[in-house]
């Protein structure tokens, strides 16, 4: 049982950092239909701007600040250049933002240099929370887990409780109604934008910390936040979440399978057949642990495209 | 129509004549980007006429280029083939991988359809290293041009010949198709499928069938790419080969027939020409993509076709300033951008980091670019750009002058001119 | 495609050439390099190296009184790239291929040399390796025109192995982690074969994928679970690091025996994570003594930084080729490559770690190594810290060779 607990904690904690970004990509997408893959950019950004704030106010300053930085950033990418393109259809905002994102990294780049910089975990919570069998957990990954869930209550409170969320969901689900209404839905959709922008800064500069900080950060968790959010649905924010802590706990216990699927059909009595062919069969599960993501994404859209939680079409 | 004629046979002379006109690494340069008009032209068919937007065709390129490999070193290294039919296997592949991704992908629509396109390459692309007997590892495989019908392939000329053969075939089948009824329903398909299958048409089998084209034309470009290089690599499965068609194609616009060709062909050679002379040429393509996207939404096409339309309204010597004052004041923002970026690169670089320490503070060594030395504190580091960039403002300032006194000395306008008043129409 | 900054050194042989046709026409060194995309760093490293080298063979005269010149290339981070500049260096007259950033790249470029020499006799051109350490390159890949100035897998795992021992930080069970391509494998491969005379077992062995993992705590787990003295691995950046630093926070007390542990950056990063593991490392400038700290200086005054990580190993690999050079006849002016690659082939040197020197069975280079330790009392301090590599033990080139492997079969020309 001990063997298991270490890793479904880790996947649980991995899972919550990947809400953390992805939460900010499902709310932009169901509120404006766009798939802004310049979003793990601002997940660098947050990391970047803390480390560079951290020098000069120290790091509890710095992740206060970072998010906020970012999400100017991500209020004037949307009211200069997105809206702009709104207008020319969804390809063009979505190739805008993927050109973004080649600019964002390049600038990075530019002004810190190619190599990972030194964002380390500060003193005050660089110590072992507690131990599990011979190992440390480390308590900076409860902070990030703590901060995760509190952002997740946070948002969801804001939705659903308080009269700004109640403008959003209905800026959502009928834009031309809440602008009859006399809402002012382009600065809501602004708002919405730079908030999520802002979620994702956070997320950086609390996980830039922890692992590295470098300008290659945007593309190893890029394709992964879109797999995270296909799977629980475009705009759903409880999806998000499930999405999230499915692949966290998928990707950290398949690691520890050394199985393949020759051994699962040696069940049956076919497994040498199945080493005789070779190929895919006889690929151990833990070599293919960060290729699973693919493979329910694809799973998830063949069977039930609109996600586990989102919308039915 | 006629004049349409004209300038199509000019073009392929040129093309024809280049490997006499040109260095051996521009021919080279020239062989990539036809590989790439091809590529983008093949997407097109799916995204621009059939308005199916896909995120991963750099797989079908990849089987295509595959599929070619393993049919150059079968029989023992001689080819399924000969070298000049080569293609012929990366059209099998692609065709094949095309009808059975593409019935899968067609199942759904919009957005769901794109990330579908996205799942299947990823999947690709993570797969493809653990399986080597297929695809290789990373070091890919290799083989080597066999001579065939009198020519050995041995020079950059006759790959080029080969290359400009089959683009030009492959362009043309690609340019029948859309004559064809099956061309017009992939139109359909893009303007309302709803009604389509209210006519009685099987929307999914025509989807299926146009994915399937598009993806064998993908596959003979990757199989010509595989000629060229001789090798093929699972990096080609990569999702920014997919993004770069996507770029490509809209740079160039998807609306004209040749227009992703056009994008594609340029951006090829900017990068090719560009990344050797600096290391921040990232940063000016992204640049480049965004102000496309965001002043040209019909793309390069679709300025040329709105310069002739101005040309053939107002005459081209009442345009030729106007035009000459854009290029001026782009050319003037360009050399800003350069500028400061080469500065801001040099500044902030590890090295001179370093050496501005040795110096001391306060004291700011020279940085060196375009071959002067340059004070970082000095006026002229920033005075320069300022002046460019105001100069560009200037020209282009004169330049809207000039089109608006042009508009309104000639107030009705025809239909079809997408003028710069009009917001460009939906992808 | 010259860089801008090599224009000058360009413009003289230029324009000797043009005054006078009985001079040596200029010897071109094409850098076909990743200058840009993701794995930048390490390709501007590999150039920062290489022009320092170009600047020192020229200072000491070039070849028979005419400067190298110097022509960079960006591969745009990918075989197919890198198949577009090479064909763009040999159009502009390049005589050598400098590559190191990639085995994949590394691949694709000897295999196109190969074919090119092979098609354009009296054109040839040699491709020079200063990293790209795979085995097949001197394997079943070996061709004649290929040379290798680095080390390779088995060689480094020997070294530190032997290293470890003597520091008595090996103990008796290994666990092997590395990341699942052509150069991970060769270190599994030779950390499973060198167990015998290590004397320990390899308790457990794992792949994993390329730069794609953020979080190794899985993996640490397993490493605890398997009660491993020693981690040994070949993985290099985010890989390196970040399986380190989940190794620390989670308290792991096995020690890692590594080859990349001194890429700029990881010490930094890691912080004390990386006190007490150990490196397999070519050029160690406290164990190289004077003449080392000379070079060090030297470097640090053309280009602004000290020497490390890959830079070390690609200046002399370039000094081994200038050695080559002098022993090439200037003849009627224009560089034989087949006679550089013959002197080449037979070629030795003086470094600050030892003799260098070429093995014309397989061209793999031997070479010096060293194995240090991260740790403060080290003479030298790295990427700004207080920390640095303190050697443990040294190995001449004689000793830190592997023999020659089965699968080349080197096809010479007559």
């Amino acid at each position: 049982m001990e063997q298991l607990a270490t890793p479904l904690l880790n996947g649980v904690i991995y899972g919550l950092l990947l809400f953390m970004v992805s939460a900010g990509l499902t709310l932009i997408f169901g509120m404006m239909g766009i798939l802004n893959f310049a979003h793990a950019s601002f997940y660098m950004l947050g990391a970047y701007f803390a480390y560079a704030l951290q020098d000069v106010f120290g790091f509890w300053p710095a992740i206060i600040v970072s998010p906020l930085l970012v999400g100017v950033v991500g209020i004037l990418v949307e009211r200069y250049i997105l809206r702009r393109v709104h207008r020319f259809g969804h390809a063009h905002e979505l190739l805008i933002t993927f050109g973004l994102s080649f600019i964002i990294v390049e600038l990075v780049k530019l002004f810190f240099g190619n190599y990972p910089v030194n964002y380390r975990v500060p003193a005050s919570l660089d110590f072992a929370a507690f131990t599990m069998g011979s190992l440390d957990y480390p308590a900076y990954r409860l902070f990030m887990g703590i901060v995760a869930i509190g952002m997740f209550v946070a948002i969801y409170l804001l939705l659903s409780r308080t009269r700004v969320g109640i403008v959003v969901r209905s800026a959502i689900h009928r834009p031309k109604m809440a602008e009859a209404l006399g809402h002012n839905v382009p600065r809501v959709f602004m708002g919405v934008f730079g908030v999520g922008a802002a979620m994702a800064g956070l997320a950086g500069a609390v996980a830039g910390a922890f692992y590295t900080t470098s300008p290659n950060m945007a593309l190893e968790l890029g394709v992964l936040v879109f797999v995270v959010v296909v799977i629980g649905g475009l705009g759903s924010l409880e999806g998000a979440m499930l999405a999230s802590l499915l692949i966290g706990i998928v990707t950290s216990v398949a690691v520890g399978i050394d199985a393949s699927l020759a051994d699962f059909m040696a069940l049956f009595g076919a497994g040498d057949l199945a080493r005789e062919i070779g190929g895919i069969l006889v690929l151990k599960v833990s070599s293919l642990a960060a290729s699973l993501p693919f493979a329910l994404m694809l799973l998830v859209l063949l069977v039930r495209p609109s996600g586990l939680m989102g919308d039915k079409e | 129509m006629k004049v349409r004629m004209v300038l199509l046979a000019a073009g392929v002379c040129v093309l024809a004549a280049a490997p006499l006109l040109l260095s051996d690494g521009l021919v080279n340069a020239a062989i990539s980007m036809l590989i790439a008009a091809l590529f983008a032209c093949a997407y097109n068919l799916l995204c621009g006429q059939a308005g199916m937007l896909s995120f991963g065709h750099s797989a079908y390129f990849g089987v295509g280029a595959f599929a070619t490999i393993h049919a150059m070193n079968a029989v023992d290294g001689a080819g399924l083939l000969p070298t000049p039919l080569m293609p012929l296997a990366g059209a099998l592949g692609g065709l094949l991988f095309g009808f059975a991704a593409g019935w899968f992908s067609t199942q759904r629509t919009g957005a769901y359809f794109a990330m579908i396109t996205l799942a299947i390459a990823e999947l690709l692309h993570a797969i493809a290293p653990q399986l080597k007997g297929v695809f290789g590892g990373e070091a890919g495989i290799s083989s080597m041009r066999m001579p065939a019908w009198g020519w050995d392939f041995g020079s950059t000329t006759e790959v080029y010949y080969l290359t400009l053969a089959w683009v030009l075939a492959s362009l043309a089948g690609l340019y029948l198709l859309t004559r064809t009824p099956l061309g017009r329903l992939a139109l359909g398909i893009r303007e309302n499928s709803h009604r389509l299958r209210f006519l009685g048409y099987e929307v999914h089998r025509v989807s299926v069938l146009i994915f399937a084209l598009s993806g064998m034309f993908s596959g003979i470009a990757g199989s010509l790419q595989v000629l060229s290089n001789e090798s093929a690599n699972y990096v080609m499965f990569d999702t920014s080969l997919s993004a770069a068609v996507v770029l490509n194609t809209y740079i160039g616009g998807v609306h004209a027939f040749l227009g992703p060709a056009l994008g594609a062909a340029l951006v090829t050679f900017f990068g090719y020409a560009v990344s050797d002379l600096t290391q921040s040429w990232l940063l000016y393509q992204g640049v480049l993509f965004v102000l496309v996207i965001m002043f040209m939404p019909t793309g390069l096409a679709g300025l040329l076709d709105l310069a002739c339309g101005s040309a053939r309204r107002y005459g081209a010597r009442a345009v030729a300033p106007a035009a000459g004052l854009y290029v001026l004041a782009g050319g003037a923002y360009a050399a800003a951008l350069v500028f400061l970026t080469e500065l801001l690169q040099r500044l902030f670089s590890q090295d001179y980091r370093s050496l501005a320490q040795a110096a001391g503070a306060g004291h700011w060594p020279p940085v060196r670019m375009f071959g002067h030395d340059w004070t970082p504190l000095g006026t002229w580091t920033w005075v320069a750009p300022a002046a460019l960039i105001v100069a560009g403002w200037l020209c282009w300032r004169a330049a809207t002058a000039v089109v608006r006194r042009l508009q309104e000395a000639a107030p009705a306008m025809p239909a079809g001119a997408a003028g710069m008043a009009s917001p460009g129409r939906t992808a | 495609m010259k860089s801008p900054a090599v224009l000058k050194m360009a413009l003289l042989p230029g324009l000797m050439f043009a005054s006078a046709l009985a001079t040596a026409a200029p010897v071109k060194i094409a850098l076909v390099e990743t200058l840009s995309g993701p794995q930048a760093a390490t390709g501007l490293t590999y150039r920062a190296a290489v022009r320092y080298a170009v600047e020192r063979i020229n200072a000491d005269g070039g070849w028979h009184g005419e400067p190298l010149e110097l022509l960079e290339y960006d591969n745009q981070g990918g075989p197919a790239g890198a198949a577009d500049k090479l064909k763009a260096a040999i159009s502009d007259g390049a005589q050598i291929v400098v590559q190191g950033a990639s085995s994949a790249i590394g691949g694709q470029i000897t295999e196109d040399v190969r074919k090119w020499d092979l098609r354009n006799p009296g054109r040839e051109l040699i491709y020079l390796n200063v990293g790209a350490e795979a085995q097949a390159l001197t394997g079943d890949k070996c061709q004649f025109y290929h040379f290798r100035v680095a080390g390779n897998a088995p060689m480094r795992v020997n070294a530190l192995v032997a290293g470890m021992k003597q520091d008595q930080a090996l103990g008796s069970k290994v666990y092997a982690i590395n990341q699942n391509y052509s150069w991970g494998q060769d270190m599994e491969q030779a950390i499973v074969d060198g167990a015998a005379a290590g004397g320990y077992t390899v308790v457990e062995k794992t792949l994993h994928d390329v730069g794609k993992i953020q979080d190794f705590s899985p993996y640490v787990n397993k490493i605890a679970a398997s009660h491993a003295d020693t981690v040994m691995t070949g993985n290099w950046g985010s890989d390196l690091l970040l399986l380190m630093k989940a190794a620390k926070t989670a308290g792991l007390k096995a020690r890692f025996g590594t080859v990349y542990l001194d890429q700029p950056g990881n010490i930094a990063n890691a912080g004390d994570v990386a006190l007490g593991n150990y490196v397999a490392q070519t050029f160690n400038p406290e164990a190289a003594g004077e003449a080392g700290a000379a070079f060090m200086q030297d470097y640090r005054a053309k280009t602004g930084h000290e020497p490390t990580f890959i830079e070390p190993q690609t200046v002399f690999g370039m000094l081994l080729v200038g050695e080559a050079l002098r022993q090439v006849p200037a003849g009627d002016g224009k560089l034989d490559v087949r006679k550089l690659a013959l002197a080449l082939e037979q070629a030795s040197i003086e470094t600050p770690m030892g003799k260098l020197s070429m093995r014309a069975q397989d061209h793999q280079a031997l070479l010096p190594l060293a194995v240090s330790v991260v740790s403060r009392d080290a003479k030298y301090k790295a990427d700004g810290t207080d920390m640095g590599f303190k050697p443990v033990k040294r190995f001449t080139a004689e000793e830190a060779a592997v023999p020659a492997q089965a699968s080349c079969r080197m096809q010479r020309p007559d």
